[in-house]
């Protein structure tokens, strides 16, 4: 997803707002073991507020009654703090466990700050950093970075040269010309064929860009760098950073749907409910374990119709056209950056060369739906998704 | 086994299928409707309940339905009118938004079996 996404959009989303989450099904299992530990001890327990007592002669089943009657546990609910903000243009929901509210508060304004920071300094097509170092190259001229633009710029090499340049952030001249430099691409034509040509002939690749010295320069003034496919994830990164820094150890940040999570909820891990590309609801699911993002591209996030035929608007830089084939790919890694500009590159790579762009990206858990429905992932990943719904799926794993 | 005992018994093993249902099923509908806008507190509103309500945003005024346990933007002073194309929500979770104006509406419910929503 493009980072200046604004417009109108429809999505499934975790419900926000400070909350106490409903039982769990783990929850309820802990609270039955919790019942019985007290059961077989002969004595009274309080379940809940209510005082379930009974004495070992009563026998087993007034026990039983006991058990099933208070089963919403005798373990207090997760307090999971929920907040929604808009930020990087679009919807982020942030969840924090274990800190009181008034700090949880305090760290969703620090986060937000941040995260708005990095969305102004990047955006593509409005003012800022970025478009001033674009009409710079343009012109032939070197531009000056600071550290942390220089890591990111930097990021970009490294992230398109392990994808074989499929995920090609210097090619930010093709997605305007597509239409997707705007808050919201109207259902107009598709660009003229002899523009696209021109741009995948001109054969813009980060690697080209020369940074050194905390100077950036191009010799191909094609060149117009979008970093609207890893940013997120960059955005998502340093939120995770600045919560840390604060003290907080259990959170999700989920911006837009993608997200990164730290941590578990008093020991139950986060649940991630992964979107089905073409019904509304859930195709999978998966736990979290210490810190991982998950990150998704999918085919139905930005795009307009024209005739009765659908543009996305993940832009395959070697045909200058929207990629073909392709649904969605989920992508778990630590790293959002990564997790990001992965989900976009195994998306173009398709289904004869995600395997290989993933593994060449350190990526080991995919899951690559293409537009047959026909699931593809690692064996890693078959290891850690739970599909959710009842139809037949045609499902590949592979090592 | 005394004859109470028996009934106590039966009376669980009755409330089982309940509980089951109650507590594991798949029961994705939602229960409410919660509407957000940047220029005001936050509205909940039952989705049993029928109305039609005007929330003032960024923008100007978006028209929001609530009908037959379903929601939906009916109008919204944005560009693209995705918002109004995404049509009816009703599954727990399930979100629509009008960003230029700061509008969102999502369903809540008792369905919290994720902590987040990736997509």
């Amino acid at each position: 997803m493009n980072i200046g996404n604004v417009g109108c959009t429809s999505r499934t989303a975790a419900s926000s707002e400070l909350m106490v989450r409903g039982a769990h099904p783990t929850q309820l299992l802990k609270s039955v073991g919790c019942a019985l530990r007290t059961m077989m001890a002969g004595g009274k327990h309080i379940i809940n507020g209510a005082q379930c007592v009974y004495a070992r002669h009563l026998g087993a089943p007034y026990a039983v009654l006991c058990m099933i009657l208070f089963l919403t546990g005798c373990e207090q609910r997760p307090q999971v703090y929920q907040q929604q903000v808009l930020a990087l243009g679009t919807l982020v929901d942030i969840s924090i466990y274990g800190v009181n509210e008034e700090k949880a508060a305090k760290a969703v304004t620090a986060v937000t700050n941040k995260m708005e920071a990095i969305h102004h300094d990047w955006h593509a097509w409005q003012p800022s950093k970025l478009t001033y170092i674009n009409q710079q190259l343009a012109a032939g001229n070197s531009v000056s970075l600071n550290p942390k633009q220089q890591q990111l710029i930097q990021t970009g090499i490294e992230l398109a040269r392990q994808s074989d340049d499929l995920f090609n952030p210097a090619a930010g001249r093709l997605i305007a010309l597509w239409g997707f430099h705007s808050d919201e691409r109207p259902d107009a034509a598709p660009p003229a064929n002899s523009k696209i040509q021109a741009l995948v002939k001109a054969d813009v690749r980060m690697s080209k860009l020369f940074l050194q010295d905390q100077q950036l320069s191009s010799p191909n003034p094609a060149v117009m760098i979008d970093v609207g496919g890893y940013a997120k994830g960059y955005a998502v990164d340093q939120a995770i950073d600045e919560l840390r820094r604060l003290g907080i150890n259990n959170a999700i940040i989920n911006a837009g749907g993608d997200l990164r999570a730290i941590g578990d909820k008093g020991g139950l891990p986060w649940r991630i409910g992964i979107r089905h590309p073409r019904q509304t609801g859930v195709i999978a699911s998966l736990e979290t374990h210490g810190d991982e993002s998950v990150f998704t591209s999918g085919d139905y996030e930005r795009y307009f119709e024209f005739h009765g035929q659908r543009f996305h608007h993940i832009i395959d830089p070697r045909s200058g056209r929207p990629a073909q084939g392709t649904s969605s790919v989920t992508i778990i890694h630590r790293d959002a950056s990564r997790a990001d500009a992965a989900a976009t590159a195994v998306f173009i790579a398709g289904t004869d060369l995600w395997r290989e762009t993933a593994r060449a990206m350190g990526i080991d858990e995919v899951m690559l739906i293409d537009t047959a429905g026909t699931i593809y992932m690692t064996e890693a990943m078959s290891r850690r998704v739970h599909i959710e719904i009842d139809n037949q799926i045609n499902t590949i794993v592979v090592p | 086994m005394t004859l109470a005992d028996k009934i106590v018994v039966a009376l669980a093993l009755l409330l089982l299928p309940f509980l089951y249902i109650e507590f594991w099923g798949n029961s994705s509908q939602g229960e409410a409707v919660q509407i957000r806008s940047a220029n005001s507190e936050d509205i909940t509103l039952p989705l049993d309940q029928d109305k039609r309500l005007q929330i003032k945003g960024a923008l100007g005024s978006s028209t929001i339905e609530i009908k037959n346990r379903q929601v939906r933007f009916i109008d919204s002073p944005c560009q693209g009118k995705q918002c109004i194309t995404s049509g009816w929500l009703h599954k727990d979770g399930q979100l629509a938004a009008c960003l230029p104006n700061g509008v969102t509406v999502q369903i809540i419910g008792r369905d919290q079996r994720f902590d987040a929503v990736n997509f």
